[in-house]
């Protein structure tokens, strides 16, 4: 590069410097990234400082393989709220909006007070059903089991599958009325549903149609002559 | 089923808040699982755990439930709900780091990555991104994770555009200044990605 001054040679290296992480990631405006182009085209100490950073982002861009699924997270958050819920219907008179019930904004002491001893109800109702059905599995199966223990089969099942998270229920049913399935239970903690027939469309087709989706992220017959599952 | 019609996703999202609002518990549900796998990808580049990922996620829609009525639309909906992450996170880290000390390394789960990436330049940046302070990585992540503007980070974490451009360029010049022993030197990674 050539200025006229020192000065303003550095104080321009230090501007394309600061513009290159808004460059890399496609949010910088038109004539910024123009700017940036024309100058690491002629300055190679800003080509190398660019690549370098371009190194970070490409690593930092890489993504998990972990697929987070929203369902039994929403279910916690549900039973978080229908306790507020629970604690502001016996603390307030009837017919006020709920858009106005203390739990929405502003929750004062004693609505606190009542919430807090719902979620303990709840919680030792939750306790004492998960001891009794313990107690309960204890005389009928092992209390632990492993990744290759059957899960106890629904009637009818012949596929078990998990959708995308950004499935919407149009979709879903949609696709499920295509493949002629429908859905007897789930989601598991895993997000995985057991469907059954609908007809006496050949299992293997309605697979097929499953992993050929764009949203199925897994499907599996339960039919022993069906062959392994595989993702779509 | 949609609980309104889609137009685009800034709209529907202003659709669903307003809804969240008045009271609607499937509009928040609906809210909840559209921002739910991209806020859990997010979280857990900081936290190896997924209880700690759901509790943070359910903190926030806790706050958006509650705040909804609070909200002026001078902003998007996805800014404000990702600025809720952003702080609920903030906290929740910063306890963390109190009580359990700097995560090893080993505490965090096997990641796949793309296969064209050197496996040095990995182990480079996660130990160099470890060492960064937390508001400095949580920069750079909202901006290279996450693909945000400066200006949408400085909305999302409530900070100045130039307290944003400064931890940007702080988190960079420390990154680099592990380069040297964690990871080869600047030329060859430079080389290796022309």
């Amino acid at each position: 590069m050539n200025y006229d001054h020192p000065s303003h040679a550095v104080r321009e290296h230090q501007e394309i410097s600061t513009l290159i992480p808004w460059y890399l990631n496609g949010s910088i405006a038109e004539h910024q990234r123009q700017r940036l182009d024309v100058h690491v085209s002629l300055c190679a100490e800003c080509r190398d400082d660019l690549a370098l950073e371009r190194s970070v982002y490409l690593g930092m861009r890489a993504e998990t393989a972990v697929e987070y699924m929203p369902a039994a997270s929403l279910k916690l958050l549900q039973a978080r709220l229908d306790g507020i819920d629970a604690a502001a219907s016996v603390d307030l008179p009837a017919g006020l909006p709920a858009a106005q019930r203390p739990g929405r904004a502003a929750v004062p002491w004693h609505g606190v007070m009542a919430a807090s001893v719902a979620v303990m109800a709840v919680a030792l109702s939750l306790l004492a059903a998960d001891r009794w059905l313990q107690a309960r599995a204890r005389t009928t199966r092992p209390d632990y089991y492993t990744v290759t223990t059957a899960v106890p089969r629904a009637p009818g099942e012949v596929i078990r599958a998990v959708f995308a998270p950004n499935i919407t229920l149009v979709e879903l049913q949609s696709l499920l009325d295509e493949a002629q399935l429908r859905i007897i239970s789930g989601p598991t903690e895993a997000g995985v549903y057991s469907l059954a027939a609908n007809s006496r469309r050949p299992v293997n087709s309605s697979l097929a149609l499953l992993r050929g989706h764009a949203k199925v992220r897994f499907a599996e017959s339960t039919q022993p002559s069906t062959g392994s599952g595989e993702l779509p | 089923m949609t609980v309104l019609a889609k137009n685009s996703a800034k709209e529907h999202d202003n659709d669903l808040l307003v809804a969240v609002a008045a009271g609607n518990r499937r509009a928040l549900e609906e809210l909840y699982v559209s921002y739910h796998r991209r806020l859990a990808r997010f979280l857990s580049r900081f936290t190896p755990r997924y209880e700690n990922v759901e509790e943070i996620i359910n903190d926030t829609f806790m706050v958006v439930w509650q705040r909804s009525k609070d909200f002026r639309y001078a902003s998007q909906v996805s800014t404000w709900i990702i600025g809720i992450a952003y702080r609920t996170a903030l906290k929740s880290l910063r306890r963390q780091k109190n009580h359990a000390g700097a995560l090893r390394l080993d505490d965090y789960p096997e990641q796949t990555t793309d296969p064209t990436l050197e496996t040095e330049v990995r182990d480079w940046l996660k130990h160099g991104l470890e060492r960064l302070p937390i508001e400095q990585r949580l920069t750079l992540e909202l901006a290279y994770h996450m693909g945000h503007s400066l200006e949408e980070i400085a909305a999302i974490t409530e900070c100045p555009v130039g307290t944003v451009k400064a931890r940007m360029f702080h988190a960079r010049e420390k990154l680099r200044q592990y380069l040297p022993t964690l990871g080869g030197s600047a030329c060859a990674l430079s080389m290796r990605d022309e």
